[in-house]
């Protein structure tokens, strides 16, 4: 393991090491004969500023590798050693490193158990590359499988950091790997007693390899879900696996089982509480949070676990109380009322002297409990607030933020408690926690709220955050006019004017006029003015420009001087967010032509901005059903990455076409579909088409690969019948001219849209491909003169709805659903998805198929047996298209689907619907 | 007794006469490098020899001599790495297999192309001829000539033809391999 970046506590208390002097020793290695024990304290010296992040240049490092590649086979089993962990660093940064493969692999094999062989093996996957990783093979595979332990977890380790590389040839290694697994061997059988004479393997009993070996057979079959349930059903019987590391890879891998497949649920469900049971607690803590980790989990399922995790709180061992806390504590925020059965145990916590516990406890106890005990719980913390990390206030603080919305008359104790800590020591984190808390307060709890300014007003007498200062000098200059006493805040605020930096100071002055402008008492407005005024001579431009700014509003004392200080309306930031994807996102360039029009973005209250917040936060922060997992559980591309390679697919099709002379003209594409195949990929002629939109042609790009050895096609064409001719015109077909074996080509089939530019013709085509085959003459390689003309009929595919439509996104579904309902025109159809094996598949394909973009996070089911998908897009013409599409399941019939299609543009609904009936 | 007295002998002679010398053999793959160095260190001729990746490191012990024998990989992706393990060394042996004819011109230029690189200056070179004891091989004189050994100057040049297989001429190899020993 090397750092990324240099070490800077390396050398203290070490011997100072220099890398050019180090470099300049170096020439020792191409002395003869070789001195061992000095060769080897160099290496050391090497190694240690190579673990240390000290980088040699190239010509440096492959020098040193040239020079340490004459210590080769020498005697001394420890120099050896030495020799291949030193290599193993040099391979990143030194040239011609494959030099030394054929050496290094005779050091790791071989029936000795001499002790460099595991570093051989490491060495070695460290300096392969693709093209050598079959000659390897054999040696891989026995050091697999080899009765050393040491020996095999190297191997493996290994193979898995070659799997990306030669995926192909690793992959083989399969059967050795699950030998490996199934192993329970622990090395040596009995030793003699005598200690092992140096330069041989120690005596290893770990099991560790079994951990390494499941590791690896799962990135093996990572695609392959059967393999994966016989793995876990194989090893996850009692007693196959004696290492629990390995076990607690089978729990996660069974419990992602278990989420992605409803049929596997249940068996996995049963491996899951076996192993809540097993005898090593780090597999119980792995199932416990495994299950409550689960989305859409029942309480039946995760009352088992909870059981388990309410033993281990009254465990002796600290640690083992803390794991079962935080999982309880995690899960108590979506499933309060399961976790309910362990508070009599979870209070005896709440005085723990490790006070992480004592933390955990409470928040638990806050979420879980009732308004009643909230009083009692928070001068328990209160008394040991000091003494916890930054982090675990904050997980206090969050506790207390969802409380204060859910009981408000505790109001007062809460604040009194958060005004406490706010005075208390902490980092900028943990005070924003704290005085977005308080915000949330006095937004929404209105008997606190002038007692919450008075706190945040001292609070900013001494506030080392500018951040935080600027957001509260607004909040004052928001809220304070509108209390009974403004005075009181106006001399707080100019404090800021006097103390601080230029950024608060700004944010000051524009407080400050908030209380001027529309001021009805004369003698407030007067002090301001005065106040105002003095800031003219600030040293600042900002903090002078703002007072300028505002002194004249309030002279001027209009209607519009007024609005534009209240700021009392704002626009509606969801519909402005989906207008301005709208507008930047679009593929038409004319859009650019006209600046984007705000006025069309509706403005709401600050009120009706509020209302929505609220509702917000506190289903925020009692969800009842989990939010999509995170983590490396699903090896499926982000929608997010998905998006981004369609969109780089989209560029170059529009590039590729932009050449062609004759479809140039067509002007911009507007969509091309994704690839279709029309023949299996094993035939002998490969071939897929795209479908590429224009504003009045249709382009059918088909892609043809000639597989048959020793032939060549010319004038490849293709025969592309419409099934409907009244609104599809042939236009020209461009032929490839010669198609070598395995060699790609391509053909355009250009349509004109008769009834022109808004038109959306939909038609089956049918295909066939017309050339003339030539064999290739076998001694000049090239083809013979006279060829046979043939056709070969591919699949139909169907132009539909959806090549028109392209997914948009938008934050609220139910507003756009609303438009265009209101609007537009509407379509429907229930649908029998037979083929479907469950909910996600069905939603994926449905969003695919329909070419539009799921909202509100709908594009991850949290329910196996109904689910609503909400689909957004927008045809080439512009017009907005709504789907809601409702599922259903039974292992019967498969999925049962209602698709309800709303778009602006007449008569577009029905043919997006008759994309997929 | 004499036994024991031979090994006493030896050991003095390794001890404080004992010399290494570093020797290097280069050649297009398939040549036979790999299976000369087995053979001469003792190992079994084997058929089936899977090509070097990089280089191959053996001793063979003569006397109080240690011959440490870099065979390095000949192919195309190796060849420009040769140049590098030959600095410095006491002797270069290039081998041929003198029954692939087709061969010949390629091993020809990479040869002549190594002899000229100013850091080999003076290295003794041993050409091989290896396969002898296959049928349609060349001679010596005509790998001579194929060769163009007369071409190359400022230093010792030799050629012998020998068979890894059947270990014919094995011993005049070491022989003029020992020669360069002390230098
Ligand atoms: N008939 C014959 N075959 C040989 C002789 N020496 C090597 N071979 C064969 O030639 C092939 C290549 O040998 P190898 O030592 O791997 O060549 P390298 O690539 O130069 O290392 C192997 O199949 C050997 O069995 C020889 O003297 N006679
Ligand atoms: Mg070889």
């Amino acid at each position: 393991m090397s750092y990324g970046k240099k070490d800077e506590d390396a050398d203290t208390g070490l011997v100072k090491i220099d890398r050019t002097q180090v470099f300049q020793e170096a020439r020792l290695f191409n002395t003869s004969p070789i001195q061992p024990r000095r060769c080897r304290i160099l290496l050391t010296k090497i190694a240690l500023l190579l673990y240390t992040g000290e980088k040699f240049p190239t010509t440096e490092a492959t020098t040193l590798f040239f020079g340490i590649s004459k210590l080769f086979q020498n005697k001394d089993a420890s120099l050896r050693q030495m020799v291949h962990l030193v290599i193993k660093e040099l391979a990143s940064s030194a040239e011609d490193i494959i030099m030394v493969t054929s050496t290094i692999m005779k050091d790791t094999g071989g029936s000795t158990d001499s002790i460099y062989r595991p570093n051989a093996i490491r060495a070695l996957c460290r300096i392969i590359d693709a093209t050598t990783v079959q000659s390897i093979e054999r040696v891989m595979k026995t050091a697999i499988v080899d009765k050393n332990p040491s020996v095999s977890s190297s191997a493996l380790v290994s193979s898995y950091h070659l799997l990306p590389i030669a995926r192909d040839v690793v992959r083989r290694w399969q059967s050795e790997t699950q030998e490996a697994a199934a192993s329970t061997k622990s090395s040596g059988g009995f030793s003699l007693g005598f200690s092992s004479s140096s330069g041989n393997l120690p005596v290893n009993n770990s099991t560790m390899a079994q951990y390494h070996a499941i590791g690896l057979l799962y990135q093996m079959r990572m695609h392959d879900r059967m393999a994966l349930v016989k793995m876990v059903q194989q090893f996850g019987v009692a007693g196959a696996m004696k290492n629990p590391a390995a076990i607690v890879m089978l729990v996660r891998l069974a419990a992602q089982l278990a989420e992605e497949d409803h049929q596997l649920r249940k068996p996995m469900m049963q491996l899951l509480d076996g192993w809540l049971r097993h005898k090593s607690e780090m597999v119980n803590f792995e199932a416990a949070k495994s299950i409550c980790d689960m989305r859409d989990v029942s309480d039946a399922e995760v009352s088992q676990a909870v059981h388990v995790l309410q033993l281990f709180l009254s465990s002796p061992r600290a640690v083992t109380k803390f794991t079962a806390l935080r999982i309880l504590h995690n899960f108590a925020s979506f499933k309060p009322h399961v976790v309910n059965v362990c508070n009599p145990d979870i209070e005896l916590l709440i005085s723990n002297s490790n006070r992480s516990i004592a933390t955990f406890a409470i928040t638990t106890l806050l979420k879980t409990g009732n308004e009643a005990s909230v009083d009692r719980l928070m001068k328990q913390i209160s008394g040991f607030m000091s003494e916890i990390t930054d982090e675990f206030k904050i997980t206090i603080v969050e506790a207390i933020r969802t409380l204060c919305l859910k009981f408000p008359s505790k109001q007062a104790g809460m604040l009194q408690f958060l005004s406490g800590i706010l005075r208390d020591e902490g980092g900028y984190e943990f005070k924003r926690a704290v005085v977005e808390s308080m915000f949330d307060l006095i937004k929404f709890v209105p008997d606190s709220k002038e007692e919450a300014l008075a706190h945040l007003c001292e609070f900013i007498e001494d506030c080392e955050f500018t951040k935080l200062a600027v957001r509260i000098l607004h909040l004052l200059g928001v809220e304070g006019p509108k209390t009974s006493q403004p005075t009181k805040y106006i001399r707080y605020i100019y404090n800021r004017v006097v103390l601080e930096n230029a950024i608060v100071r700004a944010a000051a002055v524009t407080a400050l006029a908030k209380f001027g402008v529309g001021q009805k008492d004369p003698e407030v407005k007067r002090s301001v003015d005065v106040l105002l005024t003095r800031c003219l001579d600030d040293v600042d431009d900002e903090v002078r420009d703002r007072a300028a700014l505002n002194l004249r509003l309030m002279h001027e004392e209009d209607e519009l001087a007024t609005r534009f200080v209240k700021n009392d309306d704002m626009f509606a930031l969801s519909a402005f967010e989906q207008q301005l994807v709208m507008y930047v996102t679009s593929d038409d360039r004319s859009a650019f032509d006209t600046a984007f029009d705000i006025s069309k973005i509706p403005v709401v209250t600050r009120e009706q901005a509020d209302a929505e917040d609220r509702t917000k936060k506190l289903t925020a922060s009692t969800p009842s059903l989990k939010p999509p997992k995170l983590g490396p559980s699903k090896a499926a591309p982000s929608a997010a990455e998905a998006a981004a390679s369609a969109s780089a697919a989209a560029q170059q099709y529009a590039q590729e076409l932009m050449q062609i002379p004759e479809i140039k003209p067509f002007g911009h594409v507007l969509k091309s579909s994704p690839l279709v195949e029309l023949t299996e990929a094993e035939t002998e002629y490969v071939v897929a088409v795209v479908k590429h939109i224009f504003k009045e042609h249709i382009v059918l790009q088909y892609e043809v690969k000639n597989t048959l050895p020793a032939t060549v096609l010319e004038n490849v064409s293709v025969l592309a019948t419409p099934s409907d001719d009244e609104e599809l015109e042939d236009a020209f077909v461009i032929p490839a001219e010669k198609l070598g074996t395995d060699v790609p080509g391509k053909i355009y089939v250009a349509f004109r849209k008769v009834n022109g530019e808004g038109s959306l013709p939909v038609s089956t085509f049918s295909n066939i491909l017309k050339f003339t085959s030539k064999e290739i003459d076998p001694t000049t390689n090239e083809p013979e003169d006279v060829g046979y003309d043939d056709e070969y009929e591919v699949s139909d595919f169907d132009l539909s709805g959806s090549d028109y439509v392209i997914p948009i996104f938008a934050s609220n579904f139910a507003h756009v659903w609303e438009q265009v309902g209101a609007q537009g025109d509407e379509a429907e159809e229930t649908l029998q998805l037979s083929g479907m094996k469950s909910i996600p598949e069905a939603t994926e394909q449905l969003a695919k198929a329909l070419s539009l973009q799921p909202l509100e996070g709908t594009d991850v089911p949290v329910n196996q047996t109904t689910h609503t998908l909400k689909l957004l897009g927008k045809t080439v013409s512009g017009g907005r298209v709504v789907a809601n599409v409702r599922m259903a399941f039974s292992s019967k019939t498969g999925v049962t689907t209602k698709i309800t299609v709303r778009s602006e543009e007449e008569g577009v609904a029905a043919l997006v619907v008759g994309s997929v009936a | 007794m004499a036994g024991l007295f031979k090994k006493v002998y030896d050991w003095l002679l390794r001890t404080f006469w004992a010399t290494e010398m570093d020797v290097t053999m280069i050649g297009l793959q398939n040549a036979g490098k790999t299976s000369l160095l087995r053979v001469l260190s003792g190992g079994e001729f084997a058929i089936d020899s899977i090509p070097t990746v990089g280089f191959n490191m053996k001793r063979v012990q003569r006397g109080h001599v240690t011959l440490k024998c870099w065979d390095l990989g000949g192919q195309p992706r190796f060849r420009p790495m040769w140049e590098r393990y030959c600095r410095n060394v006491n002797a270069i042996v290039f081998i041929v297999d003198i029954a692939d004819l087709n061969l010949l011109p390629v091993a020809r230029e990479e040869l002549h192309a190594l002899m000229n690189s100013p850091t080999l200056e003076g290295i003794p070179l041993l050409v091989l001829g290896n396969k002898s004891d296959l049928p349609d091989k060349l001679s010596m004189d005509e790998l001579i000539d194929a060769m163009e050994l007369k071409n190359i100057s400022h230093r010792e040049v030799s050629c012998y033809g020998i068979s890894a297989k059947e270990e014919t001429n094995l011993e005049a190899v070491l022989q003029w391999l020992m020669k360069f020993a002390n230098r």
